[in-house]
């Protein structure tokens, strides 16, 4: 199985363009992307596309930010063929979004002149969080067929009076004999040995290099959270609450099906302390996501699929974007109540966050202040994909569990248990 | 510290259901003027009955939406520091999305509050003993909107008080208690006050966002300060925010639903099996006894059992499942992050709500558990033009957004509630565009039911601010122009 990657390009937009730009994105919204220009539905791998517009702005220096265009994808690897996909295969709709930005080759110009043109235009992300690192998006839809033909099976019959085991063989015979789920006896293939071993050697070499500078990192430890310390209590507390044209600008995008898309985007506090407080904390954050927060929950946040940080405009600007299940007051209330910490760590850095104290508490635990940041900072997605539009995380990670309970004997307890996944 | 509830500024319905007060009919009306305002609000005003009063033969209360304190003269910059929920109401187009007021329970189609109609400006509930005394103070109220030349927009009247909704199951058993303000029934967790009444600390200890005005805006210090030490004036502090909508209930197609997936292969009834299923549905007995201590059968000995949790006792559902109603409403310990755990408790506490509806309509024939029954909608007044049978669903808080619209979003009309797929509330959720499914945990599999239809629509509805009295005097103020607020103040904080 692939696993998974975060594609982002930006682009400025052309000059005098925005407007434009603006309304054919709510066009594009109304008409989705999965069929017509983009056809995203056929982009191989493809879980969740956006594009969103950052407006023009001025950075804390007074200095000119002019408006660009996002494009996030969170699709199966290699990236190479995805870039080709967008152009091959949504090439009409990524032209006219792009066609908006400066320099975006003219029809006529190759397929070869576009796609090195996106990969020009690619932004790194600091760091990338994917549910259950692995999972393609071919898996995840066998998955749900899967469930989806066990369950029609237990419907069209009366299992009254039959033990957990002999409705899991008869379960196991149904499967059996549907070639069409042959797969599902297999355990899903693992992604290539290239990525496991530079995984592996990813997980073990940070730590080393760590333990060799522990010395001199335990000794900058005091003075780093003393300065920090000294700069927070400069920070002040949020007042600014977001403006309801505003708000009904983002709900205008939200809550149409399972999933929502999450955008925020915001300046990184200008001292050079922030910023690399910023920088080694987004490196912890992008280490404990590839080798510890890689299967089904972001350190207890069972409802995000995909999530990315992605420092902008030379590390002045911050964006982060997931693809999330329900709503974004419940979201925000995840936030609150279980990785408060993680959010502060990061976010605690970006300008117009609530005031932390030694960078872990406070914060988010500011719970209207936390709300209203947000929403202040959150930039509406008017055109995004997604590939399974009912199926939350959990959703997924249980079809993936029906799946590899088909292998085996078991107890008749576990065969209980894992009857009860149905 | 903080200060104790100012129990004579609080609005009585905070503090009290009113169990005794069996009749009630609630009056919604549009304030053509601020004089016109004026001149109701100032006869209202003696009348409100607080939290300190006793309620012999009585109760009055008035609340206002965000388009009716518009009206009162209270200037948009202020009304733009309540929360934007508040502000907006509850008929926009993208609200109704995330509502579930979609297809049949459209605003559109609402028989009052809808967008096109005229607007739900303010609310009088009049809350009394006998049936006399009502309709002697509702000629009053009547006699007095139509001196001020203020126009009802609907008068909502309601069931005698029972001890059963209309689709027969027993009722308002789990209430949350609010510290310094009510007492605690059995089970109930007492919550800071502040997670209903504004301007004290709530669940995570902070003051919810409300309405403040310059101090400059209130010289006759009608108004308390801002707790928070701002020196503001505090316009919310001991108000809060009252949902009012009117869910209409299909009496008759829930028992008919359940009582067809329930036929015996012979064709025939099976009323205990049919019980039964109602029951999945709602989570308890129709005496109200909980599935997870009664799992077999009703025991009226348990009818307001609340203290009970569901992990422990019942991780998958076998006993109450895991979409039934009131596993929805109030799931306890049942979530993510630590099921089973005090902080799971913790997390739902922050999504409670304080129930106040009361049932309209004729009460329709529930078939006994015992018997064959034919479900019968009763004969005489039940035409949908006077919306049937249901429940003036009315609830208060302080944050319509984390918990009025959290609960009605996250957990009752999510079809991915708690691990599900493809299930809304089997009871009172929407279907529309997906969860027509009701799953019943079982040994050895589950039973799926499949194509389940609405039974519940909205046909009315709007958000209101419920004020503290001081709040009351100074809109009275207001209204007759006596004092003034700048059209720029707005402090929130």
């Amino acid at each position: 199985m692939p696993y998974q990657i975060g594609v982002t390009i930006r682009a400025p937009v052309a000059a005098g363009r925005v407007s434009e730009l603006r309304a054919w994105l709510a066009g594009a919204a109304r008409q989705g992307l999965a069929k017509g220009q983009f056809g995203f539905g056929h982009v191989r791998g493809l879980h969740f596309a956006r594009f969103y517009l950052l407006e023009e702005t001025a950075d804390l220096d007074g200095r000119m930010i002019p408006a660009s265009l996002v494009f996030m994808s969170a699709v199966d690897a290699p990236g190479r063929r995805h870039l080709a996909d967008l152009v091959d295969v949504a090439g009409e709709g990524m032209a006219q979004a792009f066609g908006h930005c400066a320099g975006y080759p003219r029809p006529g110009a190759g397929r070869r002149a576009r796609i090195a043109w996106l990969r020009r235009h690619r932004v790194a992300a600091s760091a990338f969080y994917v549910n259950t690192v692995g999972r393609g998006l071919d898996q995840i839809r066998q998955e749900a067929a899967l469930r989806a033909a066990l369950e029609a099976h237990l419907d069209g019959r009366d299992w009254t009076g039959r033990t957990a085991t002999e409705v899991r063989s008869a379960l196991r015979a149904y499967v059996a004999g549907q070639p069409a789920l042959a797969w599902a006896y297999r355990p899903p293939p693992p992604p290539p040995l290239f990525f496991r071993a530079r995984e592996a050697v990813h997980k073990v070499a940070v730590p080393a290099v760590l333990v060799l500078l522990l010395p001199a990192l335990l000794l900058i430890l005091p003075f780093w959270a003393v300065a920090l310390r000294l700069a927070e209590r400069g920070d002040p507390p949020v007042t600014e609450r977001p403006a309801l044209p505003h708000l009904e600008e983002l709900a205008r995008y939200e809550d149409f099906v399972t999933q929502n898309p999450f955008a925020v985007v915001g300046f990184v506090k200008p001292s050079r302390l922030r910023r690399l407080t910023f920088r080694a904390v987004l490196f912890a954050i992008g280490y404990a996501v590839r080798h510890v927060y890689n299967h089904a929950s972001l350190a207890g946040i069972t409802t995000i699929h995909f999530a990315r940080w992605v420092p902008l405009d030379g590390w002045r600007r911050m964006t982060f974007a997931s693809d999330y299940d329900g709503a974004v007051e419940a979201y925000n209330d995840d936030f609150i109540n279980i990785v408060w910490w993680g959010l502060n760590a990061a976010f605690g850095n970006g300008v117009g966050y609530p005031p932390t104290r030694w960078l872990l508490w406070g914060g988010a635990q500011l719970e209207q202040q936390f709300k209203s940041t947000l929403r202040c900072h959150q930039v509406a997605v008017p055109a995004w994909y997604t590939a399974y539009p009912s199926l939350s995380a959990q959703n997924i990670e249980n079809n993936a569990r029906i799946r590899a309970g088909l292998r085996g004997d078991m107890r008749p307890a576990d065969a209980q248990r894992w009857l009860s996944l149905l | 510290m903080t200060a104790p509830i100012d129990r004579g500024n609080v609005q009585g319905l905070l503090a009290r259901g009113y169990r005794k007060l069996r009749h009630a009919r609630f009056t919604v009306f549009t304030i053509p003027c601020p004089a016109a305002g004026h001149a109701v609000l100032s006869w209202l005003l003696p009348q409100v009955t607080t939290a300190a009063a006793g309620t012999a033969d009585g109760a009055l209360h008035v609340a206002f939406s965000a388009a009716g304190l518009r009206r009162l003269g209270l200037p948009d910059g202020v009304i733009a520091g309540f929360p934007a929920e508040f502000a907006e109401g509850m008929t926009g187009q993208d609200r109704s999305r995330f509502l579930g007021d979609v297809e049949s329970s459209s605003p559109l189609l609402w028989d009052w509050g809808a967008p096109q109609g005229p607007p739900a400006d303010g609310l009088v509930l009049l809350y009394a003993a006998t049936p006399h005394i009502l309709a002697d103070r509702q000629a009053e109220l009547d006699a007095r909107l139509a001196a001020a030349g203020i126009r009802k927009v609907t008068v909502l009247d309601t069931r005698e008080l029972g001890d059963t909704e209309p689709f027969g199951f027993h009722d308002g058993i789990s209430q949350p208690a609010i510290q310094g303000l009510t007492g605690a029934g059995p089970g109930a967790r007492a919550l800071p006050a502040g997670e209903f009444v504004l301007g004290y600390p709530n669940a995570y200890g902070q003051f919810t966002d409300r309405p403040l005005l310059p101090a400059a805006a209130d010289p006759g210090r009608l108004l308390p300060s801002d707790p928070a030490g701002s020196g503001s004036a505090d316009l919310g502090r001991d108000g809060c925010y009252l949902v009012l909508r009117q869910l209409e209930q299909d009496v008759g197609a829930f028992w008919e639903y359940v009582a067809e997936a329930t036929r015996r292969p012979d064709g025939s009834c099976d009323p205990l099996a049919r019980t039964a299923l109602a029951a999945k549905m709602v989570g308890r007995w129709p005496s109200g006894a909980p599935l997870v201590k009664a799992p077999r059968a009703d025991d009226a000995r348990l009818r307001d059992a609340n203290d009970f949790g569901y992990y422990h006792t019942d991780p998958d559902g076998l006993a109450c499942p895991l979409g039934a109603h009131i596993r929805r409403m109030n799931p306890r310990d049942s979530l993510d992050p630590a099921p089973g755990t005090e902080q799971s408790v913790a997390v739902s506490d922050r999504h409670r709500l304080m129930r106040r509806g009361r049932a309209y309509g004729p009460a329709a024939t529930v078939p006994p558990a015992d018997g064959e029954h034919a479900i019968r909608q009763p004969p005489g007044d039940s035409s949908a033009a006077h919306g049937g049978t249901g429940l003036h669903f009315i609830c208060l808080v302080a944050s319509l957004a984390r918990q009025f619209e959290f609960v009605q979003h996250t957990w009752l009309n999510n079809p991915n509630f708690n691990g599900l797929y493809d299930d809304t509330d089997p009871l009172a959720g929407s279907r529309q565009p997906r969860g027509a499914t009701f799953t019943v945990p079982g040994r050895p599999v589950r039973r799926r039911y499949r194509g389940l239809p609405q039974f519940v629509r909205t046909r009315g509805g709007a958000y209101f601010f419920l004020p503290s009295l001081s709040a009351l005097r100074y809109l009275e103020q207001l209204s007759a122009g006596a004092v003034s607020v700048p059209a720029t103040a707005a402090t929130t904080r």
